[in-house]
């Protein structure tokens, strides 16, 4: 992963974060702003939906604030914070999964009307058609990632996305480092099965180059 | 050589969150386990292809944490239903107060009134009754009823009596007024029916002479003037038709002696011409 502006300042909030625990607003908004991109896109991998991703981290840092002041250590904010995020999308996950009706995104493709999408984004040098087989191989492992079960998306999006240690993960989970690396384990088992079942390869999309 | 990479060692080292002796160990194991190194290799080409899941881009909305506290309270469970109740409990008292409700229970008695209470003369009333025995309040009523049922009696005989006095009186003075009435009827109308007919047949002789006696009179004095008009329509005729003859006859004149001038001057033309020719013819 390479670090962003973003990242460096995340790394270094701890003043910010002390601030916002003794109930600053100002620096409650700033650490939404840090944090939001990452919640978000920590959820809308665990859902691949654009809502339940809005509506889980609108709801996690609506906790995040009214709880910080009982954060005891501050270093262990990160971890903290995901532990919020992983039980709203457990929660919603529950909700999604008593909710029988066929979720929207499903129905409409919104993707596939947004088609465009890839112009905007990355080097426009590149080859559009090298660019096009990106993008669907994204969507294709977005999927396969929806296909392994929670226990393990949660580990291997926590890992390979969000950049969390195992001992982080296993202080968000509240397990022991060795689960959270046997899930890892055989979540990427599980996707790499599910990619070969799709006939994703090197020869096909050209990955592993 | 014992050793035996396990998963989660695996996964630690392909993350590069092992360290000393125990990476060295990995490593080992790998360089001399040839399935081993094709499966991490494999791992490494899934972590480069899940490389491929670029972050999406959001921008984070406001987020109001301050105000939720309140409406927090009040979405209490049972908080709305047990305001509302209180309140309503409250308008039912206020309205009780104004309207001066009373609720009593006394002696297995609900009593629910409004306004003042009534005077307490009542319970003054009920309470000698009350030292009275059943026989003694029987007895009176007995007492009372046949007193009532006397009068009662009474009150119906009489009324009978004069019922009846007064129908027979009805009678007969109806039946009495009825028989004069008719008996009056009959005289009069035998009466009146004669002298009615006799001046009838009275007023028809007049009406008749009298109607003879105009009309003959009127025929006369109207064949009378017939008459004379019709002499003088006579008279007139002839003279109208003397006169007609007379100036036939004097036009009739006329003509004939116009018609003897006519001749008598052709005559004398005639001598004359001839007269001149034979004087004429006998200077020759």
């Amino acid at each position: 992963m390479t670090e962003t502006l973003l990242d460096i300042a995340m790394m270094h909030s701890d003043n910010l974060i002390a601030r916002a625990k003794e109930g600053d607003q100002g620096a409650q908004g700033k650490v939404v702003q840090l944090w939001y991109k990452r919640i978000y896109n920590f959820s809308y991998k665990f859902f691949l939906d654009h809502d339940l991703a809005m509506e889980v981290s609108q709801k996690t840092f609506i906790s995040m604030c009214k709880n910080l002041p009982a954060l005891q250590d501050n270093a262990r904010f990160k971890s903290w914070l995901y532990k919020i995020a992983v039980n709203y999308c457990r929660e919603e996950a529950r909700k999604k999964k008593g909710n029988r009706s066929l979720p929207f995104d499903l129905v409409w493709n919104r993707d596939a009307e947004d088609s465009p999408q890839w112009e905007s984004s990355g080097n426009r040098t590149d080859n559009p058609e090298r660019q096009l087989q990106q993008r669907e191989l994204a969507d294709v492992l977005q999927e396969a990632l929806l296909e392994i079960n929670e226990e393990q998306r949660e580990v291997v999006i926590m890992k390979e996305y969000e950049g969390l240690k195992f001992r982080e993960i296993a202080e968000v989970l509240n397990i022991s480092e060795n689960t959270v690396k046997s899930r890892m384990y055989y979540g990427l088992d599980g996707l790499k099965k599910i990619l070969e079942r799709k006939n994703i390869n090197k020869e096909t999309i050209g990955y592993g180059i | 050589m014992g050793y035996k990479a396990s998963e989660q060692d695996l996964m630690a080292y392909l993350y590069g969150e092992l360290e000393g002796k125990e990476k060295e160990m990995v490593e080992q194991y790998l360089l001399e386990n040839a399935e081993a190194r094709l499966e991490l290799e494999k791992l490494k080409q899934l972590r480069h292809a899940l490389g491929h899941v670029k972050d999406k881009e959001v921008i984070a909305p406001p987020i109001f944490v301050g105000d939720s506290r309140p409406p927090f309270i009040w979405n209490a469970p049972y908080l709305k239903t047990i305001v509302s109740i209180a309140a309503s409990l409250l308008v039912v008292m206020l309205v009780g107060k104004f309207s001066g409700m009373q609720i009593g229970y006394t002696d297995s008695e609900l009593r629910i009134s409004f306004g003042k209470p009534s005077s307490p003369i009542e319970n003054v009333a009920v309470t000698p009754v009350e030292s009275l025995s059943s026989d003694e309040v029987q007895q009176m009523i007995n007492a009372s009823l046949q007193q009532n049922n006397v009068a009662m009696q009474e009150t119906w005989a009489d009324t009978q009596r004069k019922l009846d006095a007064s129908i027979v009186n009805n009678l007969a003075s109806n039946s009495a007024k009825i028989d004069n009435l008719v008996k009056e009827s009959s005289a009069a109308s035998q009466q009146q029916i004669r002298e009615f007919v006799a001046s009838m047949q009275a007023e028809n002789v007049q009406v008749v002479k009298s109607y003879f006696q105009l009309s003959s009179s009127e025929q006369k004095q109207y064949i009378e003037s017939l008459l004379v008009d019709f002499a003088k329509y006579l008279q007139q005729q002839r003279n109208d038709d003397l006169q007609v003859v007379q100036t036939q006859l004097s036009s009739l004149q006329k003509n004939t002696d116009t018609f003897k001038q006519e001749t008598e001057q052709i005559l004398t033309s005639i001598i004359t011409t001839v007269g001149s020719k034979n004087s004429l013819g006998t200077k020759y």
